[in-house]
């Protein structure tokens, strides 16, 4: 008996140990809530996956992430912002991969998507997609290409900014379809939405999952990749309705400022893991019509890098 | 009639009704400390909501912007340091009001000002949800433009005595928000190569700089001349009660102020603070003796107040069926939905249609209780502070405008610049140029701008697309009509003046 408590009391002083231990490398991290810098307007589809995020945290982060929305050039506020923080775990970032890489190539800035941050990981996938307002004219994707062919440079389009990956996939799709269009930059999803939901363009490339509650108001043309989405799964995609594109999408991603420490990263990169797989993220995103789709920290570089081979080709052609 | 079963709904359930009147303490107690704006609250107090029943965490929140924007109001009388934006304006005849010891009865204008503004927006959400989101859509980038053209107009009769130091102080406001990167093609301007200068000057910063610290170095000046002169008189105990004789003149000032914000609410991304200048600047215009506004004048605070707090309710409509956040308060709201698995969207009134009227009696309630709290409670606020000595009052101001400039953003950057802002605050102060006209372009120059180039990508750059669009029209001859009409009136005013001077020699 005396022997039984005292291997118990040996146990649980090391089970102590050790918890303790562990719990005292993370008790360092996190001690106050964590900002999460989402470089769009609140009601996109990146910030969809931030409150979700934000909202599955519980229970695997000790503190709440406070999404912040830094809207503006493409993402490129938010990124600068979170490049100013301090690198200490507090100010992460949360951002469209694809247009955050988009938007260090096309502009005038020092950020490098691929070196001037350090990775945490992927928790999604985003894809934009042709819309028109559901009184439109244009009925198909062909319907508007042959539109834009018949009056060349008068169709209006819009996108959530310059330089975002919804802009450079319909540049691509304008240009791969050698039809000219004058596009209208919008800060954010929503406000480019409602601006084609009130015609007030003629159509636009916006995310596929903006559909979503607004079936109605908008009609999706196509989805711009090869396969349909997995969640708006009647609008058709560009490679089965045989019309040319640019396979340009948006990886979901979180990067923290250079220099953070690593075991922050780690610790960052494995709660992702598990928040991804929670049922109330899965269950939120799928409401906002979209699925989580994790990658660790090296992978997410690696998807990026080849996106980035691929694009630099499409971005010379879109020069010319 | 939905709003009366939620109504009901709502006040039969004691602890939706206990949120509610926390949500109005604090959303009162945020906006008077200037820098903690009510979106800066509800920012912090979002992860608390993701706990709470939906309907819960969006009353609680939604009632803290709603007396956010009115809690704001007490900072801007009793210490000319607006809490918010949002009550920049209200300082113009709140302060003179507080100095000559009526600062009781100027809290109590607020109160009852923002109260029937906020009502007038409510009511206009409720009756005409469908209508207000309709109206939004057709609003497109040309007529946000026009209303933007409209508003510096309107906006002109704040700009004060001297018209010349008005327009440096409000082109420098604009200047200072071409700072950053360009809305459409995301270039830097103005950034001298600077980083943190990318990012644009924050509104947070600038305004505690250029108000709060402003003033406190405007009062360190003063101390020398006028020993606590303000200290005996901010209170006095026979100008606290408020008379109806007194509030009538007051009425329609609160009443158009109300339709104001109202319609300024539908439309999304304008916000409070224009609304409140606005109907300044309309209620200026329109005053029996405008030459008392600025100097004390009752009216002077309940066309401001009214109008900022009415912005609240018809900002739901684009935002809840729109999906567009017409405020920082409205991008946050908007996340709550989400978090909840309420689909924003058009279908939000077929498929959350009893949520969505238990919200508004919510907003109802909220309304009730902080003019209750604000009426019966503020003047005690003011009695309170008044005791506080100046010597000790206007550090512990100084060190807030330190603490709140920081923790918006976590920005030492955020520090530098409000320290600035409060040296040029001061300057603007001693050579009579116009601090409010300067933060109030500061905020209409960025929309403005961004409006006015996505009109010109959607024209190829012709202006024809101001006059082709109906109500584009309608605002730019709105806007250009008040312009004449106050020229008008200044050069009758010169005429005056000038026909008294002959008189007099």
């Amino acid at each position: 008996m005396i022997r039984k408590s005292f291997v118990f009391a040996i146990s649980s002083a090391l089970s102590l140990t050790i918890f303790t231990s562990t719990i005292a490398k993370a008790s360092d991290y996190p001690r106050r809530s964590i900002n999460v810098v989402v470089p769009y307007k609140a009601g996109g589809g990146t910030d969809a996956y931030a409150r979700a995020l934000a909202a599955a945290a519980k229970g695997t982060i000790n503190a709440p992430l406070v999404v912040v929305n830094k809207p503006g050039a493409g993402g490129l506020n938010g990124a600068q912002s979170t490049l100013g923080a301090r690198p200490d775990g507090y100010t992460i970032m949360l951002t469209s991969g694809g247009s955050f890489l988009l938007s260090t190539l096309t502009r005038n800035t020092k950020i490098d998507a691929l070196k001037s941050f350090e990775f945490v990981g992927q928790i999604g996938q985003l894809k934009t997609s042709l819309i028109v307002s559901n009184d439109s004219p244009y009925k198909t994707a062909q319907d508007l290409i042959n539109a834009a062919k018949d009056s060349p440079s008068t169709l209006r389009w819009a996108h959530s900014g310059r330089g975002g990956f919804h802009y450079i996939a319909g540049l691509g799709f304008l240009a791969a379809n050698g039809i000219e269009a004058q596009d209208v930059p919008f800060k954010g999803g929503g406000p480019a939405r409602a601006a084609i939901m009130s015609n007030q363009t003629d159509f636009g490339f916006i995310g596929i999952q903006q559909l979503k509650g607004f079936e109605e108001q908008l009609r999706g043309l196509a989805v711009n990749a090869s396969t349909r989405d997995q969640k708006v799964n009647s609008v058709p995609s560009f490679k089965e309705l045989n019309i040319p594109y640019s396979n340009i999408s948006s990886p979901v991603i979180i990067l923290a400022p250079k220099n953070t420490p690593k075991d922050v990263i780690t610790y960052l990169e494995s709660s992702l893991k598990t928040i991804t797989k929670k049922p109330i993220f899965v269950e939120m995103l799928s409401k906002r019509g979209t699925a989580p789709a994790y990658l660790p920290a090296e992978d997410t570089q690696n998807v990026l890098m080849e996106m980035k081979s691929d694009i630099l080709p499409i971005l010379e052609n879109l020069k010319k | 009639m939905e709003i009366f079963s939620a109504l009901s709904f709502v006040l039969t359930s004691p602890m939706l009704i206990v949120a509610i009147l926390l949500a109005a303490v604090v959303g009162m107690i945020v906006g008077a400390i200037p820098g903690l704006t009510a979106a800066a609250a509800i920012a912090m107090l979002l992860p608390i909501t993701y706990y709470m029943d939906p309907l819960f965490a969006l009353a609680f929140l939604y009632v803290i912007g709603k007396s956010g924007r009115y809690g704001g109001s007490i900072a801007a009388i009793l210490f000319n340091t607006p809490g918010t934006a949002a009550s920049a304006a209200t300082q113009l005849d709140g302060y003179p009001l507080a100095q000559q010891g009526k600062a009781g009865k100027a809290m109590k204008v607020a109160t009852i000002s923002s109260v029937i503004g906020d009502f007038m927006g409510d009511i206009l959400l409720i009756v005409g949800v469908g209508a207000i989101a309709s109206v939004a859509l057709r609003l497109g980038p040309p007529e946000t433009f026009a209303i933007y053209f409209t508003a510096f107009i309107v906006i002109g009769s704040v700009i004060g005595k001297s018209i010349a130091k008005g327009l440096i102080s409000a082109l420098l406001g604009g200047l200072i928000a071409m700072i950053g990167l360009d809305p459409i093609s995301g270039e830097e301007r103005f950034t001298f190569g600077v980083f943190d200068l990318t990012n644009g000057i924050g509104l947070v910063p600038l305004m505690i700089g250029v108000f709060v610290l402003g003033e406190v170095f405007d009062q360190m000046e003063k101390r020398n001349k006028r020993m606590a002169a303000l200290n005996t008189k901010a209170y006095d105990k026979n100008n606290d009660g408020l008379t109806w004789e007194e509030y009538k003149p007051c009425l329609p000032h609160a009443i158009r102020g109300g339709f104001i914000g109202s319609c300024i609410g539908i439309l999304p991304g304008l916000g409070s603070a224009i609304a409140a200048f606005v109907s300044y600047g309309e209620g200026k215009r329109r005053a029996k003796k405008p030459e008392q506004w600025g100097k004390g004048a009752l009216e002077g605070i309940a066309a401001p107040e009214s109008a900022n707090n009415a912005v609240s309710g018809p900002s739901m409509a684009p935002l809840m069926t729109l999906g567009i956040p017409g405020s920082t308060i409205g991008a946050i709201l908007l996340g709550v939905f989400l978090i909840h698995g309420i689909q924003v969207g058009p279908t939000l009134f077929l498929t959350s249609k009893e949520l969505i009227y238990q919200l508004f009696a919510c907003g109802l309630i909220g309304i009730a209780a902080y003019g209750l709290i604000g009426y019966f409670g503020a003047s005690q606020v003011a009695k309170l502070i008044v005791r506080i000595p100046q010597n000790v009052l206007y550090p512990m101001i100084f060190l807030t405008s330190f603490i709140a400039s920081y923790s918006a953003r976590g920005s030492m950057f955020d520090v530098l610049v409000m320290i600035c802002a409060g040296v040029v605050g001061w300057f603007m102060r001693k050579y009579e140029f116009n601090t409010a006209a300067f933060i109030i372009s500061f905020v209409l120059a960025k929309g403005t701008e961004e409006s006015l180039r996505q009109s010109l990508l959607m024209s190829d750059g012709g202006l024809m697309v101001f006059i082709e669009r109906p109500i584009a029209l309608i605002f730019i001859l709105l806007g250009i009509s008040v312009m004449l009409l106050r020229i008008r009136s200044i050069r009758r005013e010169r005429n005056q003046a000038e026909n008294k001077e002959l008189n007099n020699a």
